[in-house]
């Protein structure tokens, strides 16, 4: 007579290899995004309030706990696009009679997308800085 | 005096256990000893009991598939040698799957998955046998030709944390095949089979883990066809979305 086990998966499951761990840190990377997106609607709030708890906001901002959450951000958003735009030639396949592009052409095109258009974003950025007299 | 080889290997046996267990063995050791090898040293010299699959030793049968020290293995192509310093080795049954007795899984989910995404050549209108082959270049094959390497070992399911969640998830063996017949320019049947990527159960439970492409034994990468998959799925999303705005039937 048949009695097949039946294995439950474990809730420790992404603790047993590395691989496993790096997925869940890509996953996580979204932690902090979410916490920072939350910072950034507070201060739009506050900018609805009037001046005097804009500037309470902007002066909150210089605490050790919301720069090093800046930094977890930055550093999140990193680690997702660079492990993400690594990923982008095994789904954007360009191979047909017509045209071909080469996997590695495929991912140094987005890499060199992303940084171009952060690039401009800085850019964009600092000329608004400097247009409202701002240093 | 010959060098011995701590071997940990998984039993359960349906009579008489309730859960799995493990059982130590001491096999010879030697530089070409293969998982299957020692396994079978066991089953032939130690214990008669022990139930394991295997038919061709050479990567090709997908039989002898286990865990390897938490690892999908196949054990016919897995050396002893590589876990020298990693001191015992552990042998048990495929995760994911509900195991048969000792390292015997049943992967009968696995095969049922795979018919369900029609992996065959699909015409509109079949022609006869008399007219010959459906022609094919070189080049036309080698878009899905990684594709059909599959070995239905079913490593990949023992790899993939969405299918251990959820069974009813189609898996990357069966999504991977589905995509070698997509790719196939012999076959008309991506959109027969479009109703099974597009379901609850298709491309769209994978969260791209990666780790099915990682440990295919024959290079499949599951992964990448799976999330070609999900490219198809919003693009048919897309047209049937335009179709329905210009008063069309929903494709």
């Amino acid at each position: 007579m048949r009695k097949p086990y039946v294995q439950r998966q474990r809730a420790d499951w992404w603790l047993r290899n590395p691989a496993y761990r790096r997925y869940m840190l890509r996953e996580a990377t979204a932690l902090p995004l979410f916490l920072y997106s939350l910072l950034l609607m507070s201060g739009l709030y506050q900018f609805t309030r009037g001046e005097a708890a804009f500037l309470a906001w902007l002066e909150l901002l210089r605490s050790p706990w919301l720069l090093a959450l800046h930094g977890m951000a930055l550093a999140a958003a990193l680690y997702h696009a660079v492990t993400w735009i690594a990923l982008v030639p095994k789904i954007l396949v360009i191979d047909s009679d017509r045209l071909r592009v080469s996997p590695a052409t495929v991912k140094r095109a987005h890499q060199l997308g992303a940084v171009t258009c952060n690039a401009g974003l800085l850019l964009l950025a600092l000329l608004l800085l400097r247009a409202a007299g701002g240093n | 005096m010959t060098d011995k080889v701590t071997v940990r290997v998984q039993r359960y046996r349906p009579e008489e256990d309730a859960a799995p267990w493990e059982q130590s063995f001491e096999v010879p050791y030697s530089e070409d000893l293969s998982i299957l090898d020692a396994l079978n040293q066991i089953k032939d010299q130690q214990d008669p009991t022990l139930s394991h699959r295997w038919s061709c030793r050479m990567a090709i049968c997908g039989s002898c598939g286990v865990m390897v020290n938490n690892e999908p293995k196949l054990s016919c192509k897995t050396f002893l040698r590589d876990y020298r310093e990693q001191g015992a080795v552990t042998v048990r049954a495929l995760d994911n799957f509900p195991i048969e007795r000792d390292l015997v899984s049943d992967i009968s989910g696995f095969i049922d998955h795979l018919e369900t995404v029609q992996p065959w050549l699909i015409r509109e209108q079949e022609t006869a046998v008399s007219e010959g082959a459906y022609p094919q270049t070189p080049e036309q094959m080698q878009r899905y030709a990684a594709f059909g390497q599959c070995i239905n070992c079913g490593l990949c399911y023992a790899a993939c944390p969405q299918f251990g969640r959820d069974p009813a998830f189609l898996g990357p063996g069966a999504l991977a095949l589905a995509q070698r017949y997509n790719l196939d320019s012999r076959d008309q049947g991506a959109a027969q089979r479009m109703q099974w990527l597009n379901a609850e159960e298709g491309v769209w439970s994978c969260t791209f883990v990666g780790s099915c492409s990682e440990v295919c034994p024959k290079d499949v990468d599951p992964a990448a066809a799976i999330n070609r998959g999900k490219v198809a799925s919003d693009i048919n999303y897309a047209v049937n979305l335009f179709n329905i705005l210009r008063g069309k039937d929903d494709a």
